[in-house]
């Protein structure tokens, strides 16, 4: 098989996946929130396809095309949300998102 | 034959359950006729029954008629059973005939109250419920029979259900029944465990082998529920109370039909009573006792149906004595003639309720006479009737039992003593009643109402009446409307020629018919018949005159003795004594349970789970921060747990 070794793809994704979860745990704008959840799954889909690619089998990357799918609907929902809250002139911080009612 | 007497039986249920369904589609007068045809349709069918035991020979008049198995378990089988014997038909013939006279006159007597389809379907159903007591053909029918009664009477006592002494009393004459219920039952239970039947002749056959212990049992029991019902001594409180209810239910029930189930049930049950002598012997002492104390009391009361209910426990305590005694053909007879002057004197006294707007006391009334003369007639032949004076109905059928009572050794002397004693108090608290309420000059109450429509009643009697709106225009009625005069009329006629079915010594058709079902112990001799008659007509007419002396013309003073006056008036304090034996023990021990199981027990078991449950909700609404970044963070570190966990476990 051509190119490097498995394990760099997996130590890339697993550097990715950690910037991710620091990301989520750290920022406080939703936005930038919603970027590292975006960052931790495009980490999990490296893995999934290096995977795949060692193995041949197509498993990993149908997994993965689902995990896309299922992200782009996370970001529709995160940002509709986001507008939501920016147009009732509230903060873009996720700690004053504590209570949460209509 | 049969067919009568199952026509007779469904005829009055079939008239409730029409009243029932029909509800506001019939006016309140016909709900009130189709419940006397209905009764007097009974009458029809208990007569054609009498006419066809009439036509057989006096051996074969029993026949048994069951129409399905309503119960089975293995060998044991009850059958929806009809029993026409000359005993039930008789009993059907009082109750029908009788009831169906109260029935007509309730419906002058209840006019205009709102409610009057419910009382006559209640009216209809208790007619039912005695029916099916005197008819069943087992035990064990004779049971729901006689729980059925203890229903309708319960329900027709506490009719005028706004009034809160009506309620209470239609409690008291239930729960005082219920116990007589359990006793019976009890009985039965024996009797299922030693012979394997109800059936009455199986019964009384294998009885015969049972131990003494068992047979005193099982009489005992059958006493228990024959006391309840018929308001003896000891379970008595219930009847004067009862007379909350309308006065013509007073009449059907507490004087003419349930009131008398015990003794019919001793007459049925005599086979058990004979072999239990001793049980038989406290039943004609607990008769004689009753009719003694209750005659006692009856001298002090002053609420005119109170007098004519204390009046008849002391009667049924005369046919205790003698079906006691075993003198089963007399005590029937008085139950019958009784069931005449009786029904007599309560309607009479609705008469003059219903004249004066439902006064009830009788230190109001006085001088009736002036302005109900008719009334005042029919109420002296059921006084003189009740007191025993010849030639009215009384008169054979008590000097009959005392006759017995003096042919039955010393312990019948003995109680011969006490009901001598008792036809001296009967003619002294009859006659007082009567002297008070129609001698003597009209009080304002009377006069008030003999003129004419213009005398409403008083806004205080308002809240007595409940609801009879029609009292303006009673007096325009003359003595009521015909529907309740002729009752009374012809209970008056029955009164004075119901005792000539049995004179001693000349004819006795009436022992006769009941010779074969239950053949009487006791057959007193010829002059033990005349000296019991003298000494009981003397004594009587000695309280008559003592009853002149003090409330007739006369009107002496009365011997003042605080303390029995006092006593009578309480009852004899029974009802204090019940209060302080069952009732306050019971309230103790409830409050006692309460405080040391219910509330720390159970109640603290279940404040106790539900406090925690709320505690363990705090403890873990403590982790739901509301930051996003804490829930991430917990997902992520359990992630990392599970990672180590698994590359551990490899």
């Amino acid at each position: 098989m051509a190119g490097p070794e498995i394990t760099w793809y997996l130590i890339v994704s697993a550097i990715l996946f950690s910037i991710g979860t620091l990301g989520v745990l750290l920022r406080r704008s939703p936005l930038i929130v919603l970027l590292s959840l975006e960052i931790m799954l495009n980490a999990s889909n490296l893995a999934l396809i290096s995977f795949a690619r060692l193995h041949g089998g197509h498993d990993g990357q149908i997994f993965a095309l689902a995990v896309m799918a299922v992200a782009a609907s996370e970001v529709v929902v995160g940002l509709g949300l986001i507008v939501a809250v920016s147009r009732r002139r509230l903060t873009l911080d996720v700690d004053s998102f504590r209570v949460l009612r209509g | 034959m049969i067919q009568g007497a199952w026509l007779c039986l469904f005829a009055p249920l079939a008239g409730a359950f029409a009243i029932t369904v029909m509800g506001d589609s019939i006016t309140r007068r016909t709900a009130g006729w189709i419940s006397t045809l209905s009764v007097f349709v009974a009458f029809a069918g208990a007569v054609v029954s009498f006419v066809g035991l009439l036509g057989e020979s006096p051996g074969e008049r029993e026949h048994l008629s069951t129409a399905w198995t309503w119960l089975s378990t293995g060998s044991f089988k009850i059958g929806m059973t009809l029993l026409v014997d000359p005993l039930s038909v008789l009993m059907m013939l009082i109750v029908t005939g009788v009831g169906g006279l109260i029935v007509l006159y309730s419906i002058g007597y209840m006019d205009g109250d709102p409610e009057e389809r419910r009382y006559f379907a209640y009216m209809s159903f208790f007619v039912f419920s005695m029916l099916m007591l005197v008819q069943a053909g087992n035990f064990l029918l004779l049971l729901v029979g006689w729980g059925l009664v203890g229903l309708a009477s319960y329900l027709l006592i506490g009719f005028w259900h706004e009034r809160a002494e009506a309620v209470a009393a239609a409690k008291k004459a239930f729960i005082m029944n219920a116990a007589g219920d359990a006793t019976m039952a009890l009985a039965f239970f024996v009797l299922i465990w030693q012979t394997g039947t109800l059936e009455f002749a199986e019964a009384f056959v294998g009885a015969e082998g049972m131990s003494s212990t068992l047979l005193n049992l099982v009489a005992l029991g059958l006493l228990g529920g024959a006391v309840a019902k018929s308001a003896q001594i000891p379970l008595h409180t219930w009847l004067p109370d009862a007379m909350e209810g309308p006065t013509p239910v007073s009449a059907l029930i507490h004087a003419a039909t349930m009131v008398t189930a015990g003794v019919y049930l001793i007459v049925r049950a005599h086979p058990l009573f004979e072999l239990a002598p001793s049980i038989q012997d406290l039943a004609a002492g607990l008769g004689a006792l009753t009719l003694l104390v209750a005659g006692f009391i009856a001298l002090v009361q002053t609420d005119i149906k109170r007098v004519i209910a204390y009046s008849t426990m002391s009667q049924i305590g005369y046919m205790f004595l003698g079906v006691g005694l075993g003198a089963y053909g007399n005590g029937m007879f008085h139950l019958m003639t009784h069931a005449f002057f009786k029904a007599l004197l309560f309607m009479a006294a609705g008469l003059v309720i219903h004249h004066l707007a439902g006064e009830q006391d009788i230190r109001r009334m006085g001088g009736v006479r002036r302005v109900m003369p008719k009334t005042f007639v029919a109420f002296l032949v059921g006084s003189l009737a009740l007191v025993g004076i010849p030639p009215l109905s009384g008169f054979f059928s008590k000097d009959a039992i005392l006759a017995s009572a003096l042919a039955s050794g010393g312990y019948g002397q003995l109680l011969f003593a006490a009901g001598l004693l008792g036809t001296l108090l009967t003619g002294l608290y009859t006659f007082r009643l009567f002297f008070v309420v129609f001698l003597g000059r009209p009080s304002e109450l009377v006069l008030q109402h003999a003129q004419g429509s213009h005398g409403r009643p008083e806004e205080e009697d308002a809240s007595r009446t409940h609801g009879k709106t029609a009292h303006g225009e009673t007096a325009s009625h003359g003595e009521g409307p015909w529907t309740m005069t002729v009752p009374v009329a012809v209970l008056t006629v029955l009164a004075v020629i119901g005792g000539w079915l049995q004179i001693p010594d000349v004819w006795h058709p009436f022992g006769d018919w009941l010779h074969d079902v239950a053949e009487p112990l006791v057959e007193p001799s010829v002059t033990q018949d005349l000296v019991a008659s003298a000494l009981a007509v003397g004594l009587g007419l000695v309280g008559v005159g003592v009853a002149w002396l003090f409330y007739g013309a006369r009107s002496r003073e009365l011997p003042h003795v605080a303390g029995v006056r006092h006593a009578l008036e309480h009852k004899l304090y029974f009802d204090e004594l019940y209060d302080l034996v069952f009732y306050r023990p019971a309230v103790w021990m409830a409050g006692v349970w309460r405080r040391t199981i219910e509330e720390p027990l159970i109640g603290g078991s279940i404040t106790g789970v539900s406090l925690s449950a709320r505690r363990a909700g705090g403890v873990l609404g403590e982790t739901q921060t509301g930051y996003l970044r804490s829930y991430a963070l917990a997902i992520a570190a359990a992630a990392a747990v599970l990672v180590v966990v698994f590359l551990a476990v490899q």
